[in-house]
This record gives structure tokens, C-alpha cells and sequence, in this order.
């Protein structure tokens, strides 16, 4: 875990392997989003909520200088000693330095992922200290001598039998598998720990400017005793736990217990300011003095994130999980493999900001970009973005590897022979059953996969059939210009017919730009902005000169870049941008235009039912750009379907891109479920918005459930248009 | 008479909003608190609670509590009561040191609740107020049912107006843990019961 010759392949199968892990994360993420649900109930308005702390948070990192400064001052007024570490050294060295010289031998910790982050335990048992994790779990792993595997429940990859034994091996007599009765074993042998201890470490959720109090959350008390009990206290608290006020805290606890564990509150909150009474017996007599109290604000790379436009979000995470708990990629692998000290997508921010950029290459990869944490994470981080700009710093220090690099460079920066080694491709894949290089060159940046077969390469590719398919309009009512994306154009044409056929049938002209290309998605996912910017730039020039009133594309991945991207990446490039503006203003995602049209046309009324069909929603239709009404409507709208709803329509189907090909050991499981939820339905053709998604789910059709048909909507649409 | 009780503020109520607390918030949170396994009772005089103390003791064998005073457990009488049932009780915080971790019952008292979350506000800035409190394996606490904040943003509305330095807690049901095979398992570090005894009537200083 330490290194970072990691072999993450390794240590995926392993993983997968692992039935323990494999049936808890399953079952958690299965009660998880049930149980956060519930503990919203009584929550008017959780949006407005996640606001108000998001603003808040956004507020302090501004100024985050001037609320550490209040918060120490704070502290120190009231009697505590506050230290500023650096580092992971600097606090370590203090700290040693202070157990000596207040002869401290042994310690009680709650938990503190700060001190996770910085090996503290190890480094203070080097130095002759008795130290005792007391969260319950924290205690397991540190007798398994694992790492935590999730950020709130440290040993959920551990089964009753697992931590019987490691108790067994600890306490040295047999420990049955009775959980209560192993609780009362924990209990018991660290209450005495508790009462001998001299010193307490705690971590805190927050730490209050104004008053110079911290705050921490507990279920199981050990923080209030950690905090009550010795004579010493020492809190660890990370910069992005500052909060400017008292009342700034209600926010933070109305989201934290509800998103970590879909509780309302934990069984303890409690806050501590400055000094407080302690009791200690002195020759056989109790006597009561102030508490030591001492505060270490580290900084371990969270000063330079706050000083960053972009990575200061990090300080709107409240550690709360709720990613984790939602990361379709976590719940499989759990967060040894999709993590370094910190697991999930937030993990890997965390890592590369306060481990190490070579940490987070190792698991960047793993993030699907679905967006799932985005949408429960209380701070609305973007952690996709994320990660995805992490990894274009990587790809701009050290560069893409030699071979993405060269097939980049000189095929998708160049149109005409990427197209050309398509159209190759087509032929060049029909005597092989087994894949080579150019038959997986749609999926270029699958490229470096090898162990799957993909879909074929359309034997004449879209942008050769629209010569035939294109229809001349006496007057239409709108100039369509069609952005087809590479699977449209190269895999799945006959989504582009359907798309034509059903715009040309509400009386649009539509066409096709030629100079058009592949969106640069996929470089700027692997990292490469330059490359994509050169292709991005060629898009904007075909589609300037298109001269329509609407841009329109099927793919909904291929929408967001053209909505988002394409802006972002011309921030030092002002008359590019503007440009690229005024493109996006006009550029549509099928659905929803189509939805609009017939609405208009007042064509948008429930028709009667027919064949069950049941839909798919693509991580970017649905939390990209919030598409998910407008195809429903449209099947509703149509005479001959009748839509039936799937568990988990909106999760992951598992492509993601390159990933489900990369990584199909990983994609395959979660593919394995969609098929399952689709297949209960009862449905006879699974609709989808997406050709990525229609790409990976017909894949597993083919072998799980070949009676069932996959389409995108835009041919249901057209199956039911006549001729 | 005992020292005086280190207090984060020696009158709560005077900090009370007039809008969103009242006793017609109390069957949200009764239903709150009850969700995360609170054993609440209500009953409409001080004196009343002797009865429910009565058949604690009973239940459960204790014998011995550590006790921390307050107003509304001097109404009810209760030290008296244990005492006259056998129960050694300890209120001299110096004796409370001694004797918490061997204790079968702590009592204290809480400032207020709240209703969305059905928590307990309690003002532990003396070390014998937080003892009774976490050592024992069951925690009774008194509180006045007119004491009901709405929510988590109006409860911190009154703590800002009080909280300058020392230790506040909420407590919401008693200890608990799901660390292994998130099992939902009571009493890990804390009191395995948390019992809630809340009075109608106004007592002379509150619930201090």
C-alpha cells in the first residue's frame, strides 16, 4: 500500500476474488442509498442546505489565513497551546517532544484520518509510546494491522470470523463469533486503556474560528472519553475544518451523520474549548487542574490546495463517505485497491494533494466520471473534474506513455487518416476473431486493451450514408447540423439514420459537417489537452461554417464536451473561446430537443402501450446535463411502447469511456447487474440515450439475455415513423 | 454542600429563541429520540419520576449511582429515594471520580432537545457531568418538556449565544457501534441504556 510499485491489475482480481469484501460492499451499497433517503425525510430542502455550507466552506477558503489566525488566537485565549505543522514530520516531532516533556507513556486515540495520513501510530510506537486506536473499528484494523478501507467504517472488508481471530491472537484466548459479546470484549479492554491513559489524540469534523472550539461526532462515545480522561489532550485538525462560526457548524451536522451513516445524529456530538477540568489522583487523592490542552493545525499540502482556483473545492469535503458509499467502482473493489490512505474518488484527490502525485496515478484510473458521489457529496464537489484535471497535470509533467502518444498524435490529431484507418478497419477486422490494434481503434484509448472483444466497425461508416439518407426540405423549419461522435459515425450508423429520419419527419433539413471529428473527449479523459485542443479547434471551424440553427449530437458525452469543455479548455485563449461560446449556445442532445419539437407539434401526449420497453440512463445525460424526463416522454409519446422502470436505472453501466474495456474485470460485474435489472423487468428492448452505454450493453445482452434488444431512442422513434 | 458545578453558562433558557421551542414540538421529538433507541418518559410532575427510578433499581440491581445535582432531580427527590432503597449514591464530584467506573447508574440533567433529530443538548463543562455520563452502562438524564428546539439551526442559535469556552455534547440514544459486519450493536464506550426523563412542570432554575 505504501509503495507505489502497486499492481493495481493485481490487486483488482485479488479483490474481486475476495467473497468477504465482495458481499459486504455489496450489501452496503445496496441498503446505503435506502438508509441516506430516509434520514433526509424530515429535510425540507436539502439542496438549499448544501448550499449554504457549500458557500460557506467557499467563504473560509478565501480567507483561510485570517480564520486559522482567529481560530488560534481563539484557542490560545481560552488556554490551549495551538502548534502548526507543516508537515507530517513537523507534528510527529512535537508531539514525541511533548510526551517527553509531560511524561507521557501511553495514549488513547480516536479516530483521526490526519494521523492515518501520516503514519502517526508508527512513528510514535517507534519512539516507545503505548498507543491505542479506541474507534472499534480503527481498533480491528490496527490489530489486522490493516489500513482503514473506507474513511467511516475502517473495517468493513472484514468479516465476524476475521475479527474474532485477530481478537483471539490479541487477548490471547478464544473470542467466539457472538458480535454483541465481541463488543463487550472491545469495551472492556479498552476501557482500561481509557482510564490508564495520559494523553487523549482526537481528530475534529470542525474547529470553530470564533470560539476556538472543535468539534467531533461519534457513535460509540470513545471521543468523549479520549477527550474527558487524561490528563493531556491533543487535537489534529486539517486547515479545511475551519468553520468561521458556531451557528456554520449546524450545517456541517446536518449532512454529516445523514450522508455517513443515514443516521439524523450520531449518539455523540461534542465540542471542547480551550482548557477544561480534569481529575487526576495524585498520592491515592483526586484533584481536580486544567486539562493540557493542545492543538496541531497541519498543513501537509492543504495550504498550497487552498491557494489553488481549482483544488480548493477539497475543502468542502466533510469526510462523510457518501462517494464511497455510491462509486460503483468502490463497492466492488473496495478502498485498499481504489484508494491510498483516503479511499474512493475523493481519495485519489486527497491523495495527490496530501500524499503524493505518484500515489494518485496509481488509482486515478479507477474513477468512471459517472458522477454518482457528485450528486450525494454535501459539498458538491466535482470530484470527476477532479481527478480528470489531476490527470492532465500528470500527462503535462511526465507525459502519456510512448505508444498513446504516437497514435494521438499522428492519427486522432489528423482527421483524415484517423477516419481512413477506420474505414481500414472494417475490412481488416472481418477474417479475425480475435482482436488487433486497428480493430479496436474506435476505442482508441481502449487502445492498450486487449482482452475484450468490440463491437465491429461498421462496414460503411455513417458520414458514407448520408448522401442516400439525406432528404431535401421545401421549406424546413429549422437548419440542422448533426455532430455524430465517433461510435455514431463509425459503429452505430444506423443511429444516425434514425436521427435523420426523425428530425427530417418534423420538417428540419439536417447536415453533416465532413471536417467533423471525434469531440477530444477521450484525450482530454487520458490527460492530453493539446491534442484535443487542436481537434476541438477543427470541430469549431466545420461547425461555424455549417451556418445552422442547431448543432445537434446523439451522444450525450459528446454534448457535455461541446456544452463545457470546449469553453474551459480555451480559459487563456479568449477569441477561441468566445467562439466556442456561441457553438454551445446552439448545440443539442437528441432527447431533448426532439421532446421540445413534438411538444410543439403536440405530439407529446401518453399514446397507448405496446412492447414493454424499459430505459438506461446515461451518466452524462442524467447528471451531465439532467436529462432523464425528456426520453421518457418520448417513449411514453409513442404508440407501440410501453415503459417499464428498472432498479438503478441511473447507475453506471460500467463503459465509462475506456474504462469498461481497460479495466473489464471491473466493468464486467457491474455490467453483470445492469443486465440482471434489465432483465427483471421483463422488457423486451432496453432504450438508451448514449451510444458508449448502447455499445457496453448490448455486449452483455449478447451473452446474458440475447432475446433482449438494445436501441437508442432515436430509432424507437424512427422503427414507428412510416416511410 | 458540594463545590459548585462548572457550568458553560448558569442559565440556558435566558438564551432561548421565543419562536421554534416549545412543549408542542415535543411529539417529534419524542418520535426522534425513540427512532434512535432513547427510552424516554414523560411525566407531568417532578415527583413522578421517583416511580420510574423505583423500578430501574429494581430491574436492574444497581447498586450503586453517581449523581450530578440539578434542579429538577432535587424536585423529584430522587438521591433521597435511592438512598432509602439501599442505593449507595454518590454526589461530591471528587467521590464521583472515584466511584463512576463502577457505577451501575449515572444521573444528570440536559439543557433541551431537538426535535428533528431528537438529541440532547447537555452542558458538561464540569468533569463529573461528563462521568456520569460516559462511564456508566446506563445514563439517566432529566429535562423539562417544554425544552424542545425545532431543529439543528435553531439549537445553535442558543449555543452561540452561551458557548464562550468548556464542553457542550448532544446525545442522541445511547452508545453505539456498527464496525463489524455493520451489525447495529448498544454499548461500546458508553451507556448501553440512555433513559430520558422528561418533566412538565417548571422547576425553580430550570433544568439547572
Amino acid at each position: 500500500m505504501e509503495t507505489n510499485n502497486r499492481n493495481i491489475r493485481n490487486e483488482i482480481n485479488e479483490k474481486l476474488g475476495d467473497d468477504v469484501l465482495r458481499g459486504a460492499l455489496g450489501r452496503f451499497a445496496e441498503a446505503y442509498p435506502i438508509a441516506r433517503a430516509k434520514a433526509y425525510e424530515n429535510v425540507d430542502n436539502s439542496e438549499a442546505i448544501r448550499d449554504e455550507f457549500r458557500d460557506m466552506k467557499i467563504h473560509t477558503v478565501n480567507n483561510i489565513e485570517k480564520y486559522a489566525d482567529e481560530f488560534e488566537a481563539s484557542a490560545k485565549k481560552r488556554g490551549a497551546k495551538v502548534f502548526r505543522a507543516k508537515d507530517g514530520d513537523a507534528l510527529k516531532k512535537y508531539l514525541i517532544d511533548l510526551c517527553n516533556e509531560k511524561g507521557v507513556k501511553r495514549i488513547v486515540k480516536s479516530k483521526s484520518m490526519a494521523s492515518e495520513e501520516i503514519h502517526l501510530n508508527h512513528a510514535l510506537e517507534a519512539a516507545g509510546l503505548h498507543v491505542k486506536e479506541t474507534d472499534l473499528g480503527e481498533w480491528i484494523i490496527s490489530l489486522a494491522g490493516h489500513k482503514p478501507s473506507h474513511m467511516v467504517m475502517p473495517a468493513i472488508h472484514l468479516n465476524k470470523e476475521q475479527i474474532a481471530g485477530y481478537f483471539s491472537k490479541e487477548l490471547k484466548q478464544e473470542i467466539h463469533t457472538d458480535i454483541p459479546f465481541m463488543v463487550q470484549v472491545a469495551r472492556q479492554n479498552l476501557r482500561k486503556e481509557f482510564l490508564l491513559a495520559d494523553m487523549g489524540i482526537s481528530g475534529a469534523n470542525f474547529g470553530i474560528a470564533e470560539n476556538g472550539a472543535i468539534g467531533l461526532v461519534t457513535n460509540e462515545g470513545n471521543a468523549r472519553l479520549v477527550t474527558t480522561l487524561p490528563r493531556v489532550h491533543v487535537v489534529i485538525i486539517g486547515y479545511e475544518k475551519l468553520i468561521p462560526k458556531i451557528t456554520d457548524a449546524a450545517c456541517i451536522l446536518r449532512m454529516l451523520p445523514r450522508g455517513a451513516t443515514g443516521q439524523l445524529m450520531t449518539s455523540y456530538m461534542t465540542m471542547v474549548s480551550g482548557e477544561t477540568p480534569v481529575m487526576v489522583k495524585q498520592n491515592g487523592k483526586w484533584v481536580e487542574q486544567e486539562k493540557d490542552l493542545h492543538i496541531i493545525i497541519l498543513d501537509n499540502g492543504r495550504l498550497k490546495a487552498a491557494h489553488d482556483e481549482k483544488f480548493k473545492e477539497i475543502y468542502q469535503c466533510v469526510r462523510c463517505a457518501s462517494c464511497l458509499n455510491v462509486c460503483p467502482i468502490y463497492t466492488l473493489v473496495g478502498g485498499h485497491v481504489y484508494g491510498h490512505i483516503y479511499a474512493g474518488g475523493i481519495g485519489a484527490i486527497l491523495t495527490a494533494l496530501l500524499n503524493s502525485q505518484e500515489d494518485f496515478d496509481k488509482i486515478n484510473e479507477l474513477c468512471i466520471g459517472c458522477r454518482k458521489c457528485v450528486e450525494v457529496c454535501p459539498g458538491k464537489i466535482n470530484i470527476p473534474g477532479l481527478i480528470d484535471l489531476l490527470r492532465s497535470q500528470t500527462v503535462k509533467e511526465k507525459g502519456l506513455p510512448f505508444g498513446v502518444k504516437l497514435v494521438f498524435e499522428n492519427v486522432l490529431a489528423n482527421r483524415k487518416v484517423f477516419h481512413n484507418l477506420l474505414r481500414l478497419a472494417s475490412i481488416g477486422q472481418k477474417p479475425f476473431t480475435t482482436g488487433n490494434v486497428i480493430r479496436h481503434l474506435p476505442l482508441f484509448l481502449a487502445g492498450m486493451a486487449k482482452d475484450r472483444s468490440l463491437p465491429a466497425v461498421a462496414d460503411v461508416p455513417f458520414r458514407d450514408r448520408v448522401a442516400k439518407i439525406t432528404k431535401k426540405i421545401a421549406k424546413p423549419a429549422k437548419r440542422v447540423a448533426f455532430f455524430a461522435g465517433c461510435n455514431t459515425d463509425f459503429v452505430f450508423p444506423e443511429t444516425g439514420e434514425a436521427v435523420y429520419k426523425v428530425l427530417q419527419n418534423l420538417g428540419m433539413e439536417v447536415i453533416f459537417p465532413e471536417d467533423q471529428s471525434c469531440c477530444g473527449k477521450p484525450l482530454l479523459g487520458m490527460g492530453d489537452r493539446d491534442i484535443a485542443k487542436k481537434i476541438i479547434k477543427r470541430n469549431i471551424i466545420a461547425f461555424e461554417e455549417a451556418k445552422a440553427d442547431v448543432i445537434l449530437s446523439s451522444c450525450p458525452t459528446c454534448t457535455e464536451t461541446w456544452h463545457e469543455t470546449y469553453i474551459e479548455v480555451f480559459a487563456d485563449e479568449p477569441e477561441w473561446k468566445a467562439r466556442a461560446e456561441k457553438l454551445a449556445h446552439k448545440f443539442r442532445e437528441f432527447t431533448s430537443f426532439v421532446s421540445e419539437a413534438y411538444d410543439k407539434a403536440g405530439r407529446l401526449t401518453p399514446a397507448a402501450g405496446g412492447t414493454k420497453v424499459t430505459y438506461h440512463d446515461s451518466c452524462h445525460a442524467k447528471r451531465g446535463l439532467g436529462i432523464y424526463k425528456e426520453p421518457r416522454a418520448l417513449l411514453d409519446a409513442t404508440a407501440g411502447y410501453e415503459l417499464v422502470e428498472m432498479k438503478d436505472c441511473d447507475k453506471c453501466c460500467g463503459m465509462a469511456g475506456a474504462f469498461g474495456i481497460k479495466y473489464t474485470e471491473i466493468s464486467m460485474p457491474i455490467l453483470k447487474q445492469k443486465i440482471t435489472n434489465i432483465k427483471d423487468t421483463g422488457a423486451e428492448i432496453i432504450a438508451v440515450g448514449c451510444p458508449a452505454c448502447m455499445m457496453q450493453i448490448q455486449g452483455g445482452l449478447d451473452k446474458q439475455a440475447p432475446h433482449i434488444k438494445v436501441k437508442h431512442i432515436a430509432q424507437l422513434l424512427a422503427d414507428k415513423i412510416k416511410d | 454542600m458540594n463545590k459548585r458545578m462548572k457550568k458553560v453558562c448558569e442559565n440556558w433558557k435566558q438564551a432561548f429563541p421565543t419562536e421554534n421551542l416549545g412543549e408542542h414540538l415535543f411529539p417529534e421529538f419524542e418520535k426522534r429520540t425513540t427512532q434512535a433507541s432513547t427510552e424516554l418518559f414523560r411525566v407531568k410532575t417532578a415527583i413522578e419520576a421517583q416511580e420510574i427510578i423505583t423500578n430501574l433499581v429494581k430491574f436492574t440491581n444497581a447498586k450503586k449511582v453517581v449523581a450530578v445535582d440539578s434542579p429538577l432531580q432535587n424536585a423529584a427527590g430522587i438521591n433521597e429515594q435511592l438512598r432509602s432503597m439501599g442505593v449507595d449514591v454518590y454526589t461530591d464530584p471528587y467521590d464521583i471520580a472515584e466511584h463512576a467506573e463502577s457505577a451501575d447508574i449515572g444521573i444528570s440533567s440536559v439543557e433541551f432537545g431537538i426535535a428533528e433529530t431528537g438529541s440532547v443538548c447537555m452542558d458538561g463543562f464540569s468533569f463529573e457531568s461528563r462521568l456520569v455520563s460516559m462511564l456508566v452502562p446506563i445514563h439517566i438524564a432529566f429535562m423539562n418538556s417544554n425544552n424542545i428546539t425545532l431543529g439543528l439551526n435553531d439549537a445553535f442559535g442558543i449555543i452561540s449565544k452561551v458557548y464562550d469556552r468548556g464542553y457542550v455534547s448532544f446525545i442522541t440514544g445511547p452508545s453505539r457501534t456498527a464496525d463489524i459486519e455493520r451489525v447495529l450493536t448498544i454499548g461500546v464506550h458508553g451507556p448501553g441504556r440512555f433513559i430520558l426523563i422528561a418533566i412538565d412542570e417548571e422547576v425553580a432554575g430550570g433544568a439547572n
